[in-house]
């Protein structure tokens, strides 16, 4: 598409919202019920089947991160949210779909904010020091690259999701982040992030930086594990008082420079 | 075994004579090794070519000879046409090419616009032509049929098969059956009622209707609750197979609507998840077998139905074989429907096995919850859609599989006319990724003779040869040949594109070419002059 083109398709997504400025669905049942149906199919993988979130924010409390009104949360379904995974929907959805979904999720009962209680200045220096966050993941331009950049993760991710990625890091691997391990035809073992995994071969990059390619026939044995290699056990080397000033310097994390 | 009987030497000759593709010529398809004319390669579906140039032995030589890049996005799922020197090709959203076989050169482009408001469940793709005389014949996603020019592709006719309105949409490569042009219709998950149609292929008359889904005062309409048969979906999507001798059309159905909640639709919901086998004549239902009465997982069984004559229990039986996207293999008795054999070939969780009569032997438990309830296999199989090939060569029949289970939620769902009619969502297990494999198994038995395993869900269809190949892709972009006796990979291409469709194989200039789609490209290989 040309540039013209794409400027007039992003103006008309826009026009399209504001022309449908209220929700013509609101407070009815039945478009609640749909709207609960093309959640589950078309929202949950990211937010959670019962909305109560993963890898996207929950969205059963009541409040949303891009305004709370109804025309607020049906913008955000329609055009995404930039710099997030959360990608438009309004190509794909008619105006009516999005305000059923808009009209679900105004049915959900607030369940508690789930903002930590924690000292963010603590927990970055936790993050860099203590736990050595930082020398596998990156914020901004400081850090390691051999685990997923943060740079954005508040934003991102629920609280809720990032205390189990802390707690429990293969409960849900971020995509892209399997462990492959190479056992060479000399014995050698090459385990690491998976950059590439399929019948025929496979792209390791390991704790070093160092990409390793192979085909299946070279080497003794290639297998995948869709198990973290952060290490587990920070439930046992910090404390509450640590994890929650950790968990509240992730939450901090918009994108801003630190 | 025995494979069914051939078409008389006289009738063969008679129709490679004639550049015309007739009712004869398309009889004896399989023995026409410089044309691919129809879906399946031959009215049994066998998806077999007794080519042997390209062999176990040569394989790894093969190479790309040209490469037609579309340019077109989407799902490319065809099965190209090839005859008297050019290929015929449809793409995704109405799209669609002739290619000179010789350059891959492109001959004509036909194209028509997808109407805003046509929706289907899954992208907009097309699994090819049919042929007949000097025209072809194909659907358009907003339900329609056309007829084409072979030569210039200009349309000769277009005939509306529904209303793309209320939610049908069409994907299916068409089967010419005697002078009709036969397909079936998609769109169970917008809460459709589906069907099986016959056109003339001359004027594009309609010549019957198969309604998958009776209506009042039919046999089977008592199988649904109250009004539930209005939106009951049983789509046709893919091409079934056609026993001239029996003179009896086998088609698959697809799942009952909505999909994951089956509270509306108390029943076994007839003809939903069944083998239906029709009078090729007048479209009269002669028999049906279900898979899975009363389904709740989406568990489609619109998979080749394939005609191969098996021994079972001693017995000659004219048998249809077909890979359930429920997790079991069948071989049914295609005379009459009866029930021969029912085989798990993946994991499965929610039935003991297949009871004498045909039917699932259920393990309570299984039934989609408000909170999920965790069965395997999951939605998409076990085997889905993609196409399968059965080689008299070796005697087996060959099939791809998902394995692994997922996580089923139902929530009650009114029908509205253009909404997806799901019925709720499911759920991938965390830490237990989707897998599969391509199986070899026994036609009489349903005995795994091997299998070679898929690190991702399969996304081709399959095609074997008279050289003892075995054709595949992947998802990953891989395009490779397996030795079809014992599984073991021979060569491999990665094209650079998701291989989603069944490769096909002819002769051209005394040479052996293989020609699949991949992306959104068709690549064509040979051996080295």
């Amino acid at each position: 598409m040309r540039w013209g083109g794409l400027l007039l398709a992003l103006g008309g997504a826009l026009l399209s919202a504001q022309d449908v400025a209220s929700n013509p669905f609101r407070g009815d049942a039945k478009a609640a019920d749909l709207g609960k149906a093309s959640f589950r199919l078309r929202c949950s993988a990211c937010h959670g089947i019962r909305a109560d979130g993963g890898r996207g924010p929950a969205l059963n409390r009541g409040e949303f991160a891009a305004g709370d009104t109804d025309l607020d949360i049906y913008r955000v379904i329609a055009e995404g949210v930039p710099g997030t995974e959360m990608s438009g929907y309004a190509a794909r959805n008619s105006e009516e779909s999005i305000w059923r979904i808009v009209t679900f999720l105004r049915t959900l009962e607030a369940s508690p904010d789930d903002t930590i209680d924690g000292n963010a200045s603590q927990g970055e220096d936790i993050f860099w020091n203590q736990a050595g966050c930082g020398g596998c993941h990156r914020v901004g331009s400081r850090g390691g690259r051999f685990g997923p950049a943060l740079t954005r993760i508040g934003r991102a991710r629920s609280t809720e999701h990032l205390r189990a990625s802390l707690l429990d890091p293969d409960q849900d691997l971020p995509p892209g982040y399997y462990a492959v391990e190479i056992v060479t035809r000399d014995g050698q073992t090459i385990r690491g992030i998976g950059v590439g995994f399929d019948d025929f071969s496979a792209q390791v990059r390991d704790a070093a930086g160092q990409l390793h390619s192979f085909f299946r026939e070279e080497v003794r044995s290639m297998s995948r594990e869709f198990t973290s290699l952060m290490p587990d056990g920070y439930g046992d080397s910090l404390t509450d008082e640590q994890q929650r000033d950790l968990l509240a310097y992730l939450q901090s994390l918009h994108g801003e420079e630190q | 075994m025995r494979v069914p009987s051939l078409c008389s030497v006289f009738l063969i000759g008679t129709a490679l004579a004639h550049g015309q593709v007739d009712q004869v010529t398309l009889r004896a398809a399989q023995q026409d090794d410089e044309s691919w004319l129809m879906y399946g390669r031959n009215y049994s579906a066998w998806r077999y070519s007794p080519l042997d140039e390209i062999d176990t032995g040569n394989v790894h030589r093969i190479s790309p000879v040209w490469i037609f890049q579309s340019g077109v996005s989407g799902k490319f799922q065809t099965t190209p046409l090839v005859r008297d020197g050019v290929m015929y090709v449809t793409g995704p959203s109405n799209h669609a090419w002739a290619l000179d076989l010789k350059t891959g050169r492109e001959l004509w482009h036909y194209s028509e616009p997808v109407p805003e408001g046509a929706v289907g469940c899954c992208g907009k793709p097309n699994r090819g032509f049919a042929v007949k005389g000097d025209r072809l014949y194909k659907v358009n996603f907003q339900a329609t049929l056309v007829a084409l020019e072979a030569s210039t592709g200009e349309v000769v006719w277009e005939v509306e098969l529904a209303d793309y309105r209320e939610g049908y949409s069409n994907t299916v490569a068409p089967l010419i059956v005697k002078d009709m042009v036969v397909v079936g219709i998609a769109g169970a998950e917008y809460g459709t009622r589906d069907f099986v149609d016959a056109y003339d292929a001359e004027t594009g008359r309609r010549v019957w209707r198969f309604w998958t889904v009776p209506g009042p005062g039919e046999a089977g309409n008592e199988t649904w609750a109250g009004d539930s048969w209005k939106h009951g979906g049983a789509s046709t999507w893919i091409t079934g197979s056609y026993d001239p001798d029996l003179n009896l059309i086998y088609w698959g159905t697809g799942n009952p609507g909505p999909d994951l909640d089956g509270t509306p639709r108390r029943g076994d919901n007839l003809y939903s998840d069944s083998m239906v086998a029709l009078d090729a004549d007048t479209g009269e239902l002669r028999w049906y077998f279900q898979f899975t009465p009363h389904d709740v997982h989406d568990w489609d069984a619109v998979a080749d139905p394939v005609l191969v004559d098996l021994e079972v229990d001693g017995e000659p039986r004219k048998g249809l074989i077909h890979a359930n996207r429920n997790g079991h293999y069948y071989a049914l008795d295609r005379t009459n429907g009866e029930f021969l054999v029912g085989r798990a070939y993946t994991e499965v969780t929610w039935a003991d096995g297949i009871g004498s009569d045909g039917r699932p032997i259920l393990i309570p438990g299984h039934e989609p919850t408000d909170e999920g309830t965790l069965t395997c296999p999951g939605l998409g199989g076990g085997h889905n859609w993609h196409a399968t090939s059965f080689s008299p060569l070796t005697g087996l029949y060959y099939f791809n599989s998902s394995d692994g289970c997922q996580i089923y939620h139902s929530a009650p769902q009114d029908y509205v006319q253009g909404e997806f009619y799901f019925g709720s969502a499911m759920e991938n297990v965390s830490g237990e990724p989707r897998e599969g494999s391509i199986l070899a198994v026994e036609p009489s038995t349903g005995d795994t003779r091997w299998r070679y395993p898929l690190v991702s869900p399969p996304s081709s269809g399959l095609l074997s040869t008279g050289g003892g190949l075995l054709f595949a892709g992947t998802s990953e972009g891989y395009f490779f040949a397996l030795d079809a006796r014992s599984g073991k990979p021979l060569w491999r291409l990665r094209t650079g594109g998701r291989v989603q469709a069944p490769a096909i194989t002819y002769r051209f200039g005394g040479r052996q070419y293989v020609a699949t789609a991949s992306g959104t490209a068709i690549f064509v290989f040979t051996l080295p002059q």
